[in-house]
Parts: structure tokens; sequence; C-alpha cells
């Protein structure tokens, strides 16, 4: 078990990633209305900085896959296993989390908000299938090499 | 025979040799064919059209070196294209280190050409010099024809390579350059054709940008030709921009910068509509994406305008109080074209140029020379300042208004205020504020569905100007229109028997009063849909048929972006239906025997947000969702942005037809 195991060190991992990637996303808009009000300095800041936001989520990421997805807590690192986690994430959010926030902004009156959610819950349905569609072709490819007795570029899987 | 002949109002010459020692070679070809994307963008009609642009750059070059004045484009029937210049013609002698004539290493070299050494062209569009050499790769057959030095000399070229010698034909008093190529149906696809509308404008444009230059286009495919030359030049390309719109002065603000090694033209105009169209060009290029000119440019207006409404007591900046960037291009016209000697651009396409100096030098030279014309003419001055006042009153009011609409949405579902406001806005221009309002195929598309009965008495609900229960006509009885803004009544009485106002919310009519309801592109609108649903059932009678036309995303892979880009220009839209949303909203309200049919039509992008609904900033955010729209979106909604900085949206429309049970 890695020594990251149930410490606080871990919670804080998840924390920065999230942070650091709210931060990315908040910088390339941010950019973009920079461009568009005539500061492309300013937007050019904007985008250097998002990209070091990028490599900084990475940087968490690298920690934090030692013991799972920071989103699922499934494992992650391979490809396979990385589809998984994903396509996990994908249902939860198709299925729990957005048609219970369309639920709230419906409940609130805000009635295009929640048409926005729903809009979301079937985003993320489309997703969740090209996802899997994706891992099987990959399971296939996986167990093909299998029987050929060989992993893919010769990598060890473990 | 030699001659010398130049345009008649062609700028001065370079006065030094061009022939063989002029052209530099720089690198081979070989990847062009395994990657031209790299080279001309794309290999869709984008990269097609990009192919003739180099040529007809090399010859507005040529023209700007003060040798050619007549530039003829045809396009022929078997899919070539070729074009002819009247300049000093391609050198055709031996160029020192590659032992073959110059225009063989200009047409069969990557990098080689005359634009590398400075001396040869003051401004120059093909500075990359992959121009000719990529074309020339790219197409299945090329001839080159130059007349020079008082002799033609013809040489073949296929796919980049050369099929035969150059060879002197005869002689000649004649002098230029032709080039007549096949794009390579193994790059393109076959079924791509050069357009000829794309062509025609860019022609145009760049005639407007040369004034003197003659420019002829021949399309030999349909029999279209025109003939473009105008000494009006950048004031006169305003003035053709703004032909359609109500301008609010009548001759554009014109500023010219001159310095060593660079000349700036700018000219505006102010209209009443919405947008702000600022087309730039450096070196003719048109620099869609902007850049620092373009930044200069905006700078210097908001200074020079907010320096002239403070000091002429029109604006309490003592208060704080300043009009935005955003106010003042607000209804501008604007071309701004920059020739220079060493432009630096993004990418290879060269849509936004970088040279960091240009927007000090703009900046400096708008807001000194703006301010002078505005103090100069008063008249001009108040025009403008009060525009961009309009315009920041008008973007408060919308906050505040937006701001009261959430507030009121908590506490009662159907607000009669959101709904007013929704169609209380929309007679000004109505029919022409899209292209779908009044296309008759859509509107068929709509009478297509219509049953067998006996001429129904009709209902065109949210009637709006009567366009879709007046495409009717003839085929139904008495036609009955509802609209709740008393502008609308008034225009809708013209196409339909009678208009009573109302919503559609709690229809004025009795139950089972109508044979037909009909309505289009209204329910996204309204807050809670399945009630207006319920009451058009209501005032149906058993049997009756409802027909209703809607915009609905391709696909749930494109509904969250096409949410965005209504939203943004519609801030009071509730509903972004996908297919399955909608057909649940019609058979969830009692209705069967549902039938679906499909029309596609192409929008300007540009026609439909120029409205006040929107806000420059949502205007610009729009256009940016579709340069930067996720492959995701461009893999099920077909889009074009055009050379012009256009874009062209293909809307999916459904018609939906369902009837109440017998």
């Amino acid at each position: 078990m890695d020594e990251l195991h149930g410490l606080l060190t871990h919670d804080k991992l998840k924390q920065a990633f999230r942070a650091e990637a709210g931060t990315v996303l908040r910088y390339l808009y941010f950019a973009r209305i920079a461009d568009i009000e005539g500061f492309p300095d300013v937007a050019q800041l904007f985008r250097d900085l998002a990209e070091s936001g990028i490599c900084n989520a990475d940087g968490h990421l690298d920690f934090l896959k030692r013991i799972g997805d920071p989103d699922t807590d499934l494992p992650i690192g391979e490809t396979d296993q990385n589809l998984i986690a994903a396509i996990s994430s994908t249902t939860r959010e198709q299925t729990e989390l957005y048609p219970l926030l369309a639920q709230t902004a419906a409940n609130e009156g805000l009635l295009d908000i929640a048409n926005w959610f729903e809009t979301m819950t079937k985003t993320k349905k489309a997703h969740e299938e090209k996802l899997k569609k994706s891992l099987a072709q990959v399971n296939l490819a996986l167990r093909n090499e299998m029987e050929l007795g060989s992993a893919p570029d010769g990598v060890g899987r473990g | 025979m030699k001659t010398n002949t130049s345009g008649p109002s062609a700028p001065r010459r370079s006065d030094t040799q061009y022939d063989a020692s002029s052209i530099t070679i720089l690198s081979g070809l070989e990847a062009v064919r395994q990657n031209p994307g790299m080279y001309i963008g794309s290999t869709d009609q984008a990269g097609l059209h990009q192919l003739v642009y180099e040529l007809v750059d090399n010859a507005i070059d040529e023209s700007h070196a003060g040798f050619c004045s007549h530039i003829s484009v045809v396009l022929d029937k078997d899919g070539s294209c070729s074009v002819e210049d009247d300049g000093r013609g391609i050198p055709v002698d031996i160029h020192p280190s590659e032992g073959c004539p110059a225009c063989e290493v200009v047409l069969t070299k990557l990098h080689a050409g005359g634009k590398f050494k400075q001396h040869s062209y003051q401004y120059t569009a093909g500075i990359h010099g992959v121009g000719l050499s990529c074309l020339n790769a790219l197409s299945d057959s090329l001839l080159l024809e130059v007349w020079r030095d008082g002799w033609r000399y013809r040489q073949t070229y296929a796919c980049g390579r050369v099929t035969g010698p150059l060879t002197k034909v005869g002689e000649t008093d004649k002098r230029g350059t032709r080039i007549t190529f096949r794009p390579d149906p193994r790059i393109f696809d076959e079924n791509l054709s050069f357009s000829y509308e794309t062509l025609a404008r860019r022609l145009q444009e760049l005639s407007f940008l040369h004034p003197g230059v003659h420019i002829s286009f021949d399309d030999q495919r349909s029999g279209k030709m025109e003939e473009f030359q105008y000494d009006s030049g950048i004031p006169g390309f305003i003035q053709h921009l703004n032909r359609a719109a109500t301008v609010l002065h009548p001759q554009p603000v014109a500023i010219h910068i001159h310095q060593p090694g660079l000349d700036v033209e700018i000219a505006m105009q102010w209209t009443a509509g919405y947008g702000e169209n600022i087309s730039s060009y450096v070196n003719s290029i048109n620099t869609v994406y902007g850049g620092t000119h373009v930044s200069g440019l905006k700078t210097a207006l908001t200074r020079a305008v907010n320096r002239y409404a403070a000091e002429s007591g029109l604006l309490h900046a003592e208060n704080g109080e300043k009009i935005s960037t955003f106010d003042i291009l607000e209804g501008l016209t604007c071309v701004l074209s920059v020739q220079m000697a060493a432009p630096s651009f993004e990418g290879q396409t060269k849509t936004r140029v970088t040279n960091r100096e240009l927007k000090t030098i703009i900046d400096d030279a708008v807001d000194r020379e703006l301010l002078r014309i505005l103090r100069a003419d008063s008249r001009l001055a108040a025009q403008v300042v009060t525009r961009a006042l309009d315009a920041t009153r008008a973007r408060l009011a919308a906050r505040r208004a937006s701001e009261r609409v959430r507030i009121q949405s908590v506490d009662t579902l159907v607000s009669k205020e959101v709904y007013q406001k929704q169609f209380g806005i929309r007679s000004k221009n109505w029919h022409q504020s899209a292209v779908w309002i009044a296309n008759d195929d859509l509107l068929a598309e709509h009478v297509k569905h219509l049953g067998h009965d006996h001429y129904p008495k009709m209902l065109d609900v949210c009637c709006g100007s009567g366009v879709v229960g007046a495409s009717f006509k003839g085929k139904v009885g008495t036609m009955f229109g509802l609209d709740i803004t008393p502008e609308m009544i008034q225009l809708s009485r013209t196409r339909l028997d009678h208009v009573s106002q109302g919503t559609v919310y709690e229809l004025p009519f009795k139950d089972n009063a109508f044979d037909l309801v009909v309505n289009r592109e209204v329910l996204h609108l309204l807050p809670n849909p399945e009630r207006p649903v319920s009451e058009i059932f209501r005032v149906l009678r058993p049997g009756g048929q409802f027909i209703v036309g809607q915009i609905l995303p391709f696909g749930p892979e494109d509904a969250a972006w096409m949410y965005r880009v209504f939203k943004k220009k519609q801030p009071l839209i509730f509903n972004m239906f996908q297919e399955d949303d909608f057909r649940e909203l019609l058979l969830g309200a009692g209705f069967v025997d549902l039938k679906m049919s499909e029309y596609n039509l192409w929008e300007s992008i540009d026609v439909w947000i120029d409205t006040h609904e929107t806000t420059t900033l949502h205007r610009h955010e729009i256009r940016e969702l579709f340069h930067h729209a996720p492959q995701e979106v461009r893999e099920v909604h077909p889009f074009e942005i055009l050379p012009s900085g256009e874009i062209r949206d293909l809307w999916r429309w459904c018609v939906f037809s369902v009837r109440k049970p017998a």
C-alpha cells in the first residue's frame, strides 16, 4: 500500500488538483475576454499561466495516481484503467450529479439553468457511450496482444 | 520588343534589377504533398481558394512595385484556374547557383522567390515564399507562360515537377505572367470546386485595397463575369460595406499614417446597427483574427472619444464616468489596411499579425488624428459620442432588466414581463434580422405537413409578422393569429384574417375552437413550455392538427455548444430542446400521430447576431465559439468561416406534425 494512503496529504493533493484545474479553465476564459477587449498581452499572460497550470495539475496527478483517480478513487495510470475511471465519473455525472443540479435550479425557479444542466446530462451520456466503445476496443487489443504473448510496446503490466 | 507601361496610378517602382540573381533558395519541396495543410491551411475548399490567392497576391505585389495594372482570373470548365498579370514576368534567365531558369527555381523549390531580398519588393503578401512551389506541388498540371524581354516563354509541370524544358515560343510585345493550374484531385476532394462568390468577394476586396488595379474575373463554368476597379480606395470600401446600413454621418472618417517602411490607411463610419465590423489587412492579407494593429486602433478610439467627450462636457469623467470600448465599437464599420516591410504573422494562413511596434504607432497616430478630427467637426463628434453614450445607457439598462427578471422568476414561474420582453422587441426590421424568417423553402416545409382537412380553421400562435400562417394561404379557411405586441399585431394583420392580442399561456379562445394550430421557433423561449403546448391542445378540436417548427441541435454533441451560442444571442432563452425532449413535450401533452421532417438552412451569424438583444462582448463570444468549436461539435454540426471572417451556420430545422386524438 502506498505511503500516501489515508494521510491528510492525499486530501490536500486532491484539493490542489481541483484548484489548479479550476485556475487553468478560468484563465483560458479570461484570456478570450482579454483578446476581445483588445489586451493581447494580458491574453497571452493568461494563456501562459494556464499552460503552467496544466503542468502543475499534472504534477499533482503524478502523486495522486499512486492511490487512484482524484474524482472516483478508482485506480488510474494505464489507458484501460483511465477509461474505466472516466466512465465511472461520467456515469455519476449523468445519473446523479447533473439531474440533482437540474432539480435544484428548477426548485429555485431558474428554469434556463435547469435546462442547461439537463443538456449536460445528455452530453455526459453521449460521452459515456463514446468512452465505453473506446474501452471495448482497448480491451480487445489488449486481449489480442496477450494471446500473442506480449504486452503493448513490450511493457509488462502489473 | 519591350514595353514599359505600368498602371495609371500604380505606386513608385523599386529601382533594382529583378532577375535570376534576385531569387534566393532556402530549401526543398518534398514535404508539401505529404502535408499540404501545413502550407495552405487545409485541403478543403478554403485550401483550394488559398491556391488562387497565392497567385493573385503575387500579382498584387507586382502592382505595388509599380509594374502591373491588370490582373485576370479565369475559372475553366475543366476545373483549372488561370491567373494572369501584366507585370514584369517571372525571370527566365539561368539562376546562378541552380543552373536552371529562375522561373523553374521559383516553381519547384520551397522558400524560393524574389521576396527574401528586401530590395525586390517593398511590401509583399507572399513573404513565406512557399506560394508558387506549393501551388505547383499541389497541382496535377501547371502551365507557366511568361512574356518578357520581347519573347513568349512556356513551360509545363505536374505535381511540382518539370515535365518539359522552358521553351521560347515566339516574339511578343506583351509583358506579364500567366499560370494555369489544375488542383490535384488526389490532394483535394474531387467534389470540391472553386466558389464564384468567395473568390469574387476577395477580388473585389483587393481592388478596393489597391485603387487603380483592374481585376477581371471570368467564370467559364457559369458564364458569369465581373470587373473590379475602384478609385475610391478604403473610404469607398466602407461605403460599399455600409451600402445597406443606416449611417450616422455621410462621409467615412479617414486617417493615414506614413512612415518609412509603413503605410497605414484607416476609414471608419458609424451606423445605426449593433454589430462591430472591423476588417483589417496587412499587405492585403485579411487578418481575420486581428492582431496588434487592431488592438492599437481600439485603444486609440477609446482614449480619443473619451477625451473628447470629457472636454466637451458630454461625459462626467470626474465622477468616474467612462465610455467603454464596446460602446464605441457598437455600429462601427472600419477598414484598416497596413502596408509594411516585415510583418510577422501567426500561422501559415496569416490571420493574426504580431508586430508589437504596430500597436504603439497606430495607437499614437489614431488618438492624435481622431481627436483633431472630432475637435474640428463638432457635428460628427456629437453623433459619435452620443451614439456611444446611448450604447452605454442601453447596456446598463439591459443588465438591470435581466437582474429584475431573474428575481421575479423565483416568485412566479410564468412571468408575464419575461414573455412581454421576449416578444416585445422583435418588431424592428424583423424580416431582415435572420435568413430563416422569410425563407420560402422553410415555410413550405411546414405547409407540407398539412393534412387533408377541408379548409381548416387555422390559428397562428405567437404569429409575429404572420409569415408562417400566411404560407398556408389558399389551403386553409379563416386565418387567425395571436401575438402579444401591438407592433406585431399590426404587421400580421396585413397577412392574416383576424389577429388577437394575448399570451400563449392563456389562449383567449374557447376549447375545440380550431382545426389547425401552427407555430414556429417560439417554445424554446418560454419557461414551462408544457403549459402553452397544453393550451394549444385545448383549443384544437379532437382530431385537429398542430404543426410546429423548431431549431434543434444535431445531437447531444452540439447541444451544450448551441445552448451557449443561443443564450449569448438571446439571454432570455429557456430551453435548448433536443429531438427527444421535443417529442416528449408534444406527446406528453396528449398529442398523437407524430411526424417529423428536417430542413437544413444556412444562416449568416453576422446578420443574426446584429441585434440589441445581445451585447458586443456576447457577439464576440459567439464568433469565438465558432472559431474554437470543439472537435466533437464540428463532427456533427456543419458551419463555415469564410475568408472574410463571415460565419455561416447550418441550422437543423425540425418540423413536427401531431394531432389531438379524435
